[in-house]
């Protein structure tokens, strides 16, 4: 069991603290492509420093929903990150790793979120929440065919286990079946973390806004968990990405060498990642609301022919 | 000249009005009295006439009370018809009804005045808010220019009623006027449903500066800095607007070379206007690197005009008679030399927004049309217009300066959708590119500045800022400002985006605001 403790306190501390950073790589890369020079990597660090330390503010309509989400999507996000193993496969898997329970402790982050965007009563929490509740009910789904897909390919529904025999069986890395499910999970990636064509996390114009509406009354210290918790929902799934795609380098067996050669091999990586999605970012414009549907096929469109595949060849 | 006697005689066969006067300025006006005065809106509005503003003013000339104005425009006529109708009380009929724009300036009117429209069909205040006090007028002549006390509440009846939609489904966002970004103060009131704009409402007037009143009692030299502040990005526009009024009273003959300067620093501030627009559509669809090009461009042009006239935004540099500084060759050359350069980049970052990702025509095509038959009755111009099909350009319209030398094409578009109003500001920056370089290769040697003494009277002034026509009217007495009206583009183009955002979804209101870009400081004075 000691092992397990150890495993814990490494990823979710390793998920908390590493987080930050990729989302300030992503602005980072998106500067440069704009011609700009962009903020410093350690940005989102300062921000959330400040935040921290500064005064909550409640709006005198809002409820104990707004109080508690804060608390909810960290402490969400900390359990999340124990399903995602960025350096280290524990060995045995000690039952989780459950894919499907993975994803409905995500919805139970966002299911509070929605709630304290309407609960402060303003018009754009409520705009906000409505737009990410359509949205998710149409990636819900799409989300689930894309990880069955996968849970197909490999046999095991547990993240931990996926994960093992890919860097076991080293054919795998070749297996086209793999290539089409990243697509999926690439735009699952996107739509996730709200990101461009599905949202701009770079506005100011508060009717185009989706996740950022939602946490528009949060202020100070609440916000900065709102935010840190989406930093780290967004480095779980590129976790996800990189371990179907890339898994080698991570840690196997608990040494001080194989930790560290993971953590930089993991840095190396999501980096590569951050990048590739700060230009993908760059390279489209925000799609019409009722378009997104068509981006979400696609990754619909890949997982079902990863599932033919598997099914019938 | 002789055109405009034509035209007198033909109006006063049309319209019953005695003594029409010639203004200074291209203009005639037509006294007519309470009787006459509904026969001559008919009239006029069978005329196909458009309505370019409405105004009042107290103790003009030997009538102590109240006369209003109202100057129409009609298609292929440089002149500019002004009913002038003497008020025998503070009570008017309206003419909304025959001519939809009036609506805003009669309740202008009636707050600035307290001349109230009994039959129009709406009476709400405009630019004085619940708070103001009641029978509080600033413009008439006995309010003197001090602190306003406010009302510390305002009753739930009195509060502002906008236009209601229920139904089911149906509910109400209320945007503004403090928004999440660093920008101007607008309230919009949209009924939607789901995403689908049934219905808004924009109401304006939340920064009133008093521009009008504070212009009272200045000489026309203090006046200019005035004039300059009215809208950041249409400062040359207004300040040479207001120089013109005042250069035709005196009938000074400015130098041609101080014109040929004022329409360099004109066309200049129509560049980096149109590049700003263009930045901000692009940058509003979420496509920063399609939208750099531009901001980098329009930062130059900052540079180019302050290293010309020493001001990022050109103020300081037009007054009344020409120019208060001359223009080095030198500093000419240099932007001839570095327009040349600017043509290609322009016409490259167009191509990238036009070719790189089809998202963005995708976001842009179809998006908030302006439809072609709202132009006349809400009185629309400007870069908006032309991209729904009209042909309105006031520099060819009503030429000033040496505009009706240049031998200027109208640019115009049919769609009257956002990616319309891109491509026809793209076409004007390029136009203003090539007539700023002709000014300079033309450029005559000579002073900037006329010297002549500025004398009494009033004239009407009209000039194509980047945003569309703004028109001022200006009323010199005892050598000072008697009464300075001004109305820019923004008036009564933000009346059309209640129009054009219909059936549009919500999120995509930002772009085809910014798409129209309309100024709040124009609008509230």
């Amino acid at each position: 069991m000691n092992a397990f403790v150890q495993y814990s306190v490494l990823n979710v501390l390793f998920a908390v603290l590493v987080s930050p950073l990729f989302m300030s790589l992503i602005k980072k890369v998106k500067a440069l492509a704009q011609g700009r020079k962009g903020p410093s990597l350690f940005q989102m660090y300062y921000n959330l420093w400040k935040l921290l330390k500064k005064e909550v503010i409640y709006s005198s309509n809002s409820s104990w929903i707004m109080r508690v989400t804060p608390y909810v999507n960290i402490t969400v996000m900390a359990v999340a990150a124990l399903f995602v193993p960025l350096i280290l496969i524990p060995q045995p898997v000690y039952g989780i790793g459950n894919i499907i329970l993975f994803l409905y402790l995500l919805s139970l982050a966002k299911f509070f979120m929605a709630l304290s965007g309407l609960d402060a009563g303003s018009a754009f929490g409520g705009m906000g929440s409505s737009r990410e509740m359509t949205i998710s009910a149409l990636i819900e789904t799409i989300t689930i065919v894309v990880f069955a897909a996968l849970a197909f390919a490999l046999k095991t529904t547990n993240l931990h286990e996926m994960f093992l025999q890919i860097l076991e069986s080293n054919m795998l890395f070749l297996n086209p079946v793999l290539i089409l499910i990243s697509i999926s999970v690439f735009i699952v990636l996107i739509v996730e973390t709200a990101r461009v064509p599905v949202d701009n996390p770079e506005t100011h114009l508060e009717l185009t806004m989706i996740h950022e509406a939602m946490i528009l009354e949060q202020s100070g210290k609440n916000l900065a968990l709102m935010e840190w918790s989406h930093a780290i929902k967004q480095l779980l799934f590129m976790g996800i990405l990189i371990n179907i795609l890339f898994p080698w380098g991570i840690a196997v067996a608990l040494t001080q060498y194989s930790i560290v050669v993971s953590m930089l091999a993991f840095l190396v990586k999501a980096s590569v990642l951050a990048v590739a999605v700060g230009l993908f970012e760059s390279s489209c414009a925000k799609s019409r609301l009722f378009h997104l549907p068509s981006l979400f096929t696609i990754a619909l469109f890949f997982s079902v022919i990863t599932i033919l595949i598997e099914v019938f060849a | 000249m002789n055109h405009t006697k034509e035209l007198i005689s033909i109006f006063s066969k049309e319209i019953p009005a005695k003594n029409i006067v010639e203004g200074c300025n291209n203009e005639v006006y037509a006294p007519i009295n309470e009787e006459e005065f509904a026969k001559a809106i008919t009239t006029l509005s069978a005329r196909d006439s458009s309505l370019i503003s409405l105004f009042c003013a107290e103790s003009f000339g030997k009538n102590k009370g109240f006369t209003l104005f109202y100057a129409f425009e009609k298609a292929g006529s440089e002149e500019i018809i002004i009913l002038q109708r003497a008020l025998k009380s503070n009570h008017a009929n309206s003419i909304a009804e025959q001519f939809p724009s009036a609506s805003w300036y009669e309740r202008e009117i009636m707050d600035g005045f307290g001349v109230r429209f009994d039959d129009a069909f709406d009476k709400r205040r405009l630019f004085l808010h619940e708070r103001y006090p009641d029978d509080f007028h600033p413009l008439l002549k006995s309010f003197k220019n001090e602190k306003v006390k406010m009302k510390s509440s305002v009753k739930p009846e009195d509060e502002y009623q906008f236009r209601e939609v229920h139904g089911e489904g149906v509910y109400h966002i209320p945007v503004g006027p403090v928004h999440a970004g660093i920008i101007e103060p607008g309230h919009f009131r949209f009924s939607v449903i789901g995403e689908t704009i049934f219905n808004l409402e924009v109401r304006m007037f939340w920064k009133h500066r008093g521009i009008e009143k504070l212009a009272e009692g200045k000489t026309p030299l203090e006046c200019v800095r005035i004039a300059e502040t009215i809208s950041g990005d249409e400062t040359v526009a207004n300040a040479v607007a207001f120089s013109n009024a005042v250069e035709k009273i005196s009938n000074i003959n400015v130098p041609v070379r101080a014109w040929h300067l004022r329409t360099i620093f004109l066309e200049l501030e129509r560049i980096y206007s149109h590049l700003g627009d263009m930045a901000g559509m692009i940058i509003d669809i979420a496509y920063p690197v399609g939208a750099s090009p531009f901001f980098i461009l329009r930062e130059e042009m900052f540079r180019q005009n302050d290293a010309l006239t020493g001001s990022r935004f050109m103020k300081g540099i037009v007054a009344p008679s020409g120019l208060k500084k001359d223009i080095p060759e030198d500093a000419l050359g240099n932007l001839s030399s570095y327009l040349e350069a600017f043509s290609g980049r322009f016409c490259e970052a167009i191509k990238v927004a036009h070719s790189s990702s089809f998202s963005v025509i995708d976001r842009l095509e179809t998006t908030g049309v302006v439809r072609k038959d709202l132009i006349k009755p809400l009185h629309i111009t400007g870069p908006v217009a032309r991209a729904s099909g009209a042909l309105t350009d006031t520099r060819i319209d009503h030429p000033y300066g040496i505009y009706g030398n240049l031998g200027l094409s109208r640019k115009f578009l049919e769609r009257g959708d956002v990616i319309s109003r891109f491509d026809l500001k793209a076409a004007e920056v390029l136009d203003s590119v090539r007539i700023i370089r002709k000014m300079i290769k033309e450029m005559p040697k000579g002073s900037v500045i006329k010297a002549g003494d500025i004398a009494d009277g009033y004239a009407i002034s009209v000039v194509e800022a980047p945003r569309g026509q703004s028109v001022h009217w200006l009323y010199l007495k005892n050598g000072v400002v008697d009464r300075y009206k001004v109305r820019t583009a923004s008036f009564c183009n933000w009346q059309a985006i209640e129009h054009a955002v219909l059936g549009n979804i919500v999120p995509d209101f930002p772009l085809i605001n910014k798409s129209m870009n309309l100024s709040y400081a124009g609008t509230d004075l």
